[in-house]
């Protein structure tokens, strides 16, 4: 068997605190997401673009929206995907 | 903080955690709440800003467009509480509790 020196050991720690660490973050970071559902958000993009959309879902890597009712200068887009790299930020009320 | 916060991984997002922060974000575009958490996939974070008479208005900025984010103070034990509660029903409780 290969023994395992302290520095692995104390690696092995600062691994799982990490992990425990990411998964606080992220469980309340989905609870955000679920209770933004059917929300009215505010998006404020790059350009001074700012749109509203009722918010419908995000997927997991964080890398699209999924709204409806997208309120654009053009007209109302029904659905709609949003690029989450075109966003700074986006507001909404609980 | 200097510019790099999606790079800073989660032991050190978590710390920014229950404090009031100032974010600057996009072009001079200013931001500020206490930070509820950071989403450890995008390095999002979510800001709440209590309003007077119940509610909050909650700001997400994205990861990848985070300049610099600055503490202002802590919360005390009451807003931890208030913020932390923040998107829960009274009916669920954390995963790890």
């Amino acid at each position: 068997s290969i023994p395992t020196s302290a520095a692995s050991e104390e690696d092995a720690e600062l691994l799982s605190e990490e992990q425990h660490a990411r998964s606080v973050l992220r469980e309340s970071f989905l609870r955000c997401l679920l209770s933004m559902t059917n929300k009215k958000v505010q998006f404020n993009m790059y350009e001074k673009v700012k749109v509203e959309a009722t918010f419908g879902a995000s997927d997991i890597d964080v890398l699209n929206f999924q709204v409806s009712d997208l309120h654009t200068p053009i007209g109302v887009q029904k659905e709609a995907l949003i690029r989450c790299r075109d966003v700074i930020s986006f507001t909404f009320d609980i | 903080m200097q510019c790099g916060w999606p790079l800073l991984g989660p032991l050190r997002w978590i710390s920014y955690v229950n404090k009031q922060v100032k974010v600057k974000a996009g072009k001079d575009a200013e931001h500020r709440g206490w930070l509820m958490t950071v989403d450890p996939v995008s390095s999002s974070l979510v800001l709440v800003t209590f309003r007077e008479g119940g509610g909050a208005s909650v700001q997400v900025v994205m990861g990848h467009a985070v300049e610099e984010v600055q503490v202002l103070q802590e919360a005390d034990e009451e807003t931890t509480e208030r913020l932390q509660a923040s998107f829960l029903s009274p009916q669920t409780c954390r995963l790890d509790q």
